[in-house]
């Protein structure tokens, strides 16, 4: 019996040292990763090697809590020598990480209780635990059961109430105004409302029909034949870029300009 | 010496016909911060641009029909920088379905002198307003963010007097003519800034006929 014990711890130990090299050969990886790639790293290949890491420690603490696994707190790893001497074989098992099996090193890699800091916070922890009750503290587990699962389902029923709600929200606050987007372009287009004939004086947004100017001269809105348009027929003429019979165009006034320039007044008759 | 025949024509315009593909809407100054951190966010990745422009729209009216508009443009931001001169022709009226508003477009540099030109070409100003605003890139497509004010004294670009509440949104591209590709792209651009802003397709002219009839 006491063989199949020894048989039994041999296996897990021998178990739990492959999974612990797995583990840090996973963390060499990244700390290289991290410290000379630094530049090209993004942050979903860093979550993959938290990821690995996780999924490691998981497998060992699935090992550890196998049932065939011996309850490692009853054995004791109790140091039969230490000497101050480096030891070769020692240093190159533990790839020079520990070259000398001291007094010094017993503490960090034989200790068994947690750090005296742990130690303490974890006593503060379970006094204040059994100082409040047990109803009490019933009733807070409660609380953050249902808070937890409120969570969940609102992060698990995600499009249909998620857009009802946030679409009412918008309605209330319209952006736009799309009779400022008209009064607007026509600024733009033609000039309404900026016309410099206009007397400058406030004028309501998105009014149209400020009604033609009668004062001053002729404005765009107004097709009106100005006097004196014959000398600047001529004008006309050589002013007026290309595009005759452009499909699907509406006629504009350029071909006009050009029939009256060279119907009368041109200046080199041939 | 007989000069030797000319069997080619000589070659007499040198550009493309460029058309403008424009979709207007406006946005609240609430909702600029929001509109231009979406706009941040969707286009190329540059430093913001901000600009300042004075606009003169100048007229020659002929002796029948529409007058011929050419708009000028300066910058208020880099005052020795060429003017820019600009002529759109009327919205082509071919396809209903198409998404955007098409019209020809022609484009110049101009030296510090151009108003003084066009006033001796016959040319009166008929408006002019200051535009100041942002301005984004997405490949080929360019969106203006723009408010604009009018000029109380005219002349005078220190005096304005905003025109309005809103921000104008301008999404256009330049393409040679008969390129059509672009008023899909245009689109799928417009429907990422709902609901925020609406940009869709505002016919100038028929602006004017309403107005015209009131």
């Amino acid at each position: 019996m006491q063989q199949r014990e020894e048989k039994q711890l041999e296996a897990a130990v021998e178990s739990l040292i492959s999974r612990v090299a797995h583990v840090k050969n996973a963390l060499h990886s990244f700390i290289y990763k991290l410290e000379n790639e630094y530049e090209r790293l993004t942050w979903p290949s860093v979550l993959d090697n938290f990821a690995l890491l996780s999924g490691q420690l998981n497998t060992i603490n699935k090992l550890l809590k196998n049932e065939k696994t011996p309850s490692f707190r009853n054995q004791v790893i109790i140091p039969l020598l230490l000497s101050p001497d480096r030891d070769e074989d020692l240093a190159k098992l533990t790839e020079l990480r520990v070259p000398v099996f001291s007094h010094e090193i017993v503490p960090d890699y034989l200790r068994t209780k947690p750090d005296p800091e742990v130690e303490e916070q974890e006593k503060q922890l379970s006094v204040e635990a059994a100082r409040i009750g047990p109803e009490v503290a019933q009733k807070q587990i409660q609380t953050l059961n249902k808070l937890c699962s409120n969570l969940l389902e609102k992060l698990n029923n995600p499009r249909d109430d998620r857009d009802a709600e946030s679409s009412a929200i918008r309605q209330n606050k319209p952006s736009f105004n799309p009779a400022d987007t008209n009064a607007l372009v026509g600024a733009v287009a033609f000039g309404k409302g900026l016309s410099k004939c206009r007397p400058p004086g406030p004028v309501a947004p998105g009014h149209p029909g400020q009604g033609p100017m009668m004062s001053g001269g002729p404005t765009l809105q107004q097709v009106t034949i100005g006097g004196g348009s014959n000398q600047q027929a001529v004008m006309g003429g050589p002013g007026a870029p290309q595009q005759p019979g452009q499909p699907g165009k509406m006629p504009s006034s350029i071909k006009t300009n050009i029939k009256s320039a060279s119907g009368s007044m041109h200046p080199y008759n041939r | 010496m007989e000069a030797p025949q000319v069997t080619v024509m000589p070659v007499t315009g040198g550009t493309i016909n460029m058309m403008e593909y424009l979709l207007q809407g406006s946005v609240f100054d609430q909702a600029l911060e929001s509109l231009l951190h979406r706009l941040r966010g969707l286009c190329d990745n540059m430093e913001p641009e901000t600009f300042t422009d004075h606009e003169l729209v100048y007229l020659l009216k002929g002796q029948q029909g529409n007058p011929f508009i050419l708009r000028a443009r300066r910058s208020l931001s880099h005052p020795t920088s060429p003017w820019h001169l600009r002529y759109l022709g009327q919205p082509e009226v071919g396809d209903k379905s198409r998404h955007a508003l098409v019209r020809n477009c022609v484009d110049v540099a101009a030296s510090h002198s151009l108003p003084e030109f066009l006033n001796e070409m016959g040319f009166r100003m008929d408006h002019e307003f200051v535009a100041n605003g942002h301005i984004f890139r997405k490949g080929a497509m360019k969106i203006v963010v723009s408010k604009l004010s009018r000029i109380l004294v005219p002349g005078n670009t220190e005096n304005t007097e905003r025109l309005s509440l809103s921000f104008l949104v301008e999404l256009s591209v330049l393409a040679p003519a008969g390129q059509d590709t672009m008023s899909e792209d245009m689109r799928s651009f417009a429907e990422q800034l709902k609901p925020l802003v609406h940009l869709e397709k505002i016919d100038p002219s028929k602006q004017s006929a309403s107005f015209m009839g009131t």
